[in-house]
């Protein structure tokens, strides 16, 4: 009996070695890149310069707490908008700025706006370097006053993006229907 | 074969008067070695006048009529090595003889052959096995009634039994109890699956000895022994697969050192690597994996004790169908409402390239198991164990210049004592106490889904069975105590601590009707703790497209199982049928929870762990019919129905009912091919329908009428599969060499399995053919060489 205490202490003198072996070093990178906030930038073209900014935030990702602000879109009727979108990770300090890295690799991201009930036109989405849509900047041009939503879907396709792809293509990172008035 | 004598115990002579006439008596007892136990129909042979003579209930055996003289002495029973030995008698002569055990010579004593088994295991080994090699452990198990596979994907396998997994099925490997993340649907047992030389599974009840929470049941791996006789030896079994070219491996190589000190040692390892599988229409995009795993056991074996060390590692990397990553609801039902995966992903040919998404694990176990000899009564076994498994889930990067770190890091060390003394001394009862512990510390990096925790595990157990006629009972109690703490987030909150403790039991009795036919009934009850998944997870499970949430204040689960079985073992017919009703208390399980949540990639349904009362019945037949000497007909039927008792609905993710048959051709043997035979088979199973009727997902009609249901899409469509199987074992230079051909879904047939979490995006594997080869050979099996 005595004997296999000693080897039972052996044994975990042996693994432990290994697990020093293969213990993990204390500082890590970032688990992956968390969107926390989508934040939209609208510019009122030719206007005051008046900028409004509406935005959706959930710290802790998917599940855990339900997201903590998401502002509807409210835009005045039959004007029109240079709008930017901002993809942040604000669960890290200092704030991760996403929007550059789908910026950079744009070949493999794209953007989408689909309107429902929302009397709203967005056109002039920017490309990527390969000419395609990316949509990281948009122009909004409101008709009469409505209410509904604008969904706002950013894919990822890595090495599939083409011309003319359907919403259904890739994985989705990002869906938003985001409540929408022109008032 | 050189035979040693060193066991005997009782050598009893008589030496009374010389005699010369041939009126002289031999007699004596012959017992096994390893278990004490009496051996019956034992038979002793006097191979110089060929006299025969049986030993009887008592293991007595008695030659009359003998002239004084020399003889040479063979004694064999079906079990035990033989045994050769020499007698000088001139006058009566009378010895007890102990049998060294051919299969159980390090091992703990479990069933005997000439025992009535109250507890009867389905056990796969020999030919049987090697006609799996190369596959998972999960895959290896599946065609035993009553044990299904949840499957995700084409390399991830669970074993499930009467439906239950995960946490409710206990895997014991090499006799330690697995410790891996075993609460994963899709964490596959970290097991080699070539390292076995026997895998059994027990249903229901017998489990005791192995823990209190197996309620679904018990998964037995068990290693070859080591080996026995002095020399080296060893053998290579190479597989390969055709659909996702697949090559497995597998090599053994033991050795026995010295004849009289019996150091023995055995290495084993596994190379196995595959591709992409291709469906009948379509290669599955990233679906190839990879295994490298080694082992090796040294055993030291004197007369009174005998020591084992054994140290084996796993590794293995496994490719996640990039099909069946999604982002979001959306992307899920497109993916659902596409028969076949997009063009992109399907347009993809054969590669053993593993991209992300896939999952990277690691499994370590180190053993030293002792037993000391209590005389002619029992045996003790001692046996430490240290488990560590690590467990990498990478999944798509979001950028290419994303960092190469996996998103989830889960690994778990469990240090674990058993100390159990096996005793044997009485004539009609033996039994098994013993007293258990573990500690176990869980950590995690990076993404949470559970908690970093340490438990602490104890359990005291006794289980005794009578043999009386024709009558065996048998019955266990076990009390086990569990305690989760230390539980936090890598944010420094902290969760409850938990304890939780009860008792186990079982009582079982089979009663032998005739020589081929018994019948047994069992009766347990067992607890299982909440596990920490079920107790803390909180997040987005992204292969099942929901949020899960734990929930602290869970209870334990009761399950009071009933098992009949009804095993006939007669000339033309084998019959084994087994029916069983076990009702979980407690029972805990995912419940829909109104409304949707909302996170950044849209609303996903959420489900919170929560508790019913549970029923599960069926009953699994396996029928064999012998038409002749040649041909062989076998049936398989697996039939579960498991319900929600508080709700009186049907509960999700049950395996249909399952049917296989199969036809043997059996030649004659020849010379250089023996056991040649030819095999089909058959497998038909069901749509599963029996589900529940609503749940929290929302679904959309083609008509845009929308209706709530518990599942995303309906299960699958019933299926059929038809395969064959051809197999012979060439002897050459006296050596055994198995060649097996088998070819799976030989008809191409496009179909799903509800139990494969994948049905949503892609179909199962299209035909494949495996061809299998076993070539044992020898280093040294001279023992006069190594003798020195």
């Amino acid at each position: 009996m005595k004997k296999s205490f000693s080897k039972f202490a052996l044994a975990l003198l042996m693994v432990g070695t290994l697990l020093s072996g293969c213990e993990k070093d204390a500082e890590e990178p970032n688990e992956e890149e968390l969107i926390t906030t989508v934040r939209l930038t609208f510019t009122e073209v030719g206007g005051a310069g008046t900028v409004s900014t509406f935005t959706f935030k959930d710290l802790d990702g998917e599940g855990g707490a339900a997201p903590s602000v998401f502002n509807d879109i409210v835009l005045a009727p039959s004007k029109s908008y240079n709008m930017s979108i901002a993809l942040l990770n604000e669960s890290v300090s200092p704030v991760e700025d996403i929007t550059t890295e789908v910026s950079n690799e744009g070949n493999d991201h794209q953007i989408y706006y689909v309107t429902s009930g929302a009397n709203v036109t967005i056109s002039n989405l920017n490309n990527d370097a390969a000419g395609l849509p990316l949509g990281l900047t948009s122009t909004w041009t409101t008709g009469t006053a409505s209410t509904g939503n604008v969904t706002i879907t950013l894919k990822h396709k890595p090495g599939v993006k083409a011309a003319g792809d359907a919403i259904t293509k890739g994985d989705t990172d990002i869906q938003l229907a985001w409540p929408t008035r022109v008032q | 074969m050189l035979i040693r004598i060193t066991t005997l115990l009782v050598s009893v002579f008589i030496s009374l008067s010389l005699q010369s006439q041939c009126t002289l008596q031999y007699a004596g007892k012959i017992t096994d070695g390893d278990t004490k136990e009496i051996l019956k129909g034992a038979v002793v042979t006097l191979k110089d006048v060929g006299v025969k003579a049986l030993t009887d209930s008592n293991g007595n055996f008695m030659i009359k009529g003998l002239c004084a003289g020399h003889y040479d002495v063979i004694i064999s029973h079906v079990g035990c090595q033989p045994l050769l030995t020499h007698i000088h008698i001139n006058d009566d002569y009378e010895k007890w003889y102990e049998l060294p055990h051919a299969v159980n010579q390090l091992e703990a004593v479990k069933v005997m052959s000439h025992n009535i088994n109250v507890v009867n295991p389905t056990e796969i080994k020999g030919a049987q096995l090697d006609a799996l090699k190369g596959l998972s452990l999960g895959e290896t198990i599946k065609n035993i009634p009553g044990v299904s596979l949840l499957q995700t994907g084409t390399n991830i396998y669970k074993p499930a039994i009467h439906g239950l997994h995960s946490s409710r099925v206990l895997i014991i490997n090499n006799g330690i109890r697995q410790e891996g993340q075993q609460w994963g649907n899709e964490h596959a047992p970290e097991i080699d699956a070539n390292l076995a030389s026997r895998i059994s599974v027990i249903k229901g009840a017998g489990t005791i000895r192995y823990g209190g929470d197996a309620i679904g049941g018990v998964v037995l791996v068990e290693p070859k022994l080591l080996r026995l006789v002095p020399g080296i030896g060893g053998e290579v079994n190479v597989a390969a697969f055709s659909n996702n070219r697949q090559l497995s491996i597998a090599g053994i190589l033991d050795g026995n050192l010295t004849k009289n000190n019996a150091i023995s040692w055995r290495l084993q390892g596994t190379i196995k690597k595959g591709g992409n599988s291709k469906t009948p229409q379509y290669w599955l995009d990233n679906s190839g994996l990879e295994e490298y795993n080694f082992s090796a056991a040294v055993g030291y074996k004197k007369t009174n004790w005998s020591s084992e060390l054994f140290y084996s590692q796993f590794n293995t990397k496994l490719g996640i169908f990039s099909g069946a990553h999604i982002g979001n609801l959306t992307d899920l039902m497109t993916a659902i409402n596409s028969t076949t995966p997009p063009d992109y992903i399907t347009n993809v040919g054969f590669t053993y390239r593993i991209d992300r998404p896939y999952q990277k694990v690691q499994h370590h176990l180190l053993k030293s198991k002792t037993l000391l000899s209590t005389g002619a009564i029992g045996r003790i076994n001692v046996t430490a164990s240290f488990q560590y498994n690590n467990r990498l889930e990478y999944d798509k990067k979001r950028f290419q210049s994303s960092e190469d770190v996996p998103q989830l890091d889960l690994s778990i060390a469990t240090a674990g004592l058993d100390i159990i003394w096996d005793y044997f001394g009485h004539k009609k009862m033996k039994g098994t106490v013993g007293l258990v512990g573990s500690f176990q510390d869980n950590q995690y990096s990076r993404r949470l889904f559970i908690p970093n925790y340490q438990s602490v595990n104890g359990g005291g157990f006794i289980t005794n069975k009578w043999t009386i006629s024709k009558w065996a009972i048998e019955y266990g109690m076990r009390y086990d105590y569990r305690k989760i703490f230390n539980t936090t987030d890598n944010a420094g909150n902290r969760f409850s601590s938990g304890i939780y403790s009860s008792l186990s039991g079982s009582l079982g009795a089979a009663y032998v009707i005739n020589s081929t036919t018994k019948l047994s009934l069992n009766a347990s009850t067992a607890w299982r703790s909440p596990n920490v998944n079920e107790l803390y997870s909180d997040g987005l499970h992204h292969g099942a497209a929901r949020i899960e949430k734990g929930n602290a204040n869970l209870q334990p689960e009761r399950a009071n199982t009933f098992l009949s079985e009804l095993n006939i073992n007669a000339e033309k017919w084998t019959i084994e049928t087994g029916a069983y009703f076990k009702y979980i208390k407690n029972f805990i399980f995912l419940q829909p929870s109104y409304p949707p949540q909302l996170t950044i990639r849209g609303a996903f349904p959420a489900f919170i762990f929560s508790q019913t009362n549970a029923a599960l019945y069926g009953f699994d037949v396996s029928l064999g019919y012998n038409v002749s000497h040649h041909l062989q007909v076998n049936t398989k039927t697996s039939i579960l129905r498991a319900m929600n008792k508080r709700t009186d609905e049907w509960l999700i993710q049950m395996p249909a009912d399952r049917y296989q048959g199969e036809v043997t051709y059996t030649f004659n043997n020849r010379t250089l091919f023996k056991e040649t035979y030819m095999r089909l088979t058959a497998q038909a199973v069901n749509q599963q329908k029996r589900i529940p009727k609503t749940g929290p997902i929302e679904i959309s009609r083609p008509d845009g009428s929308i209706y709530y249901a518990a599942d995303y899409a309906p299960p699958p469509q019933a299926y059929f599969l038809l395969g064959a199987e051809v197999g012979t074992t060439l002897s050459l230079h006296r050596k055994d060499y198995s060649i097996i051909i088998s070819a799976s879904n030989l008809l191409n047939h496009v179909y799903r399995d509800y139990m494969n979490a994948f049905r949503y995006y892609a179909d199962e594997m299209g035909r494949y053919i495996a061809i299998r080869i076993k070539v044992p050979f020898a280093v040294n099996n001279n023992p006069k060489n190594k003798n020195k």
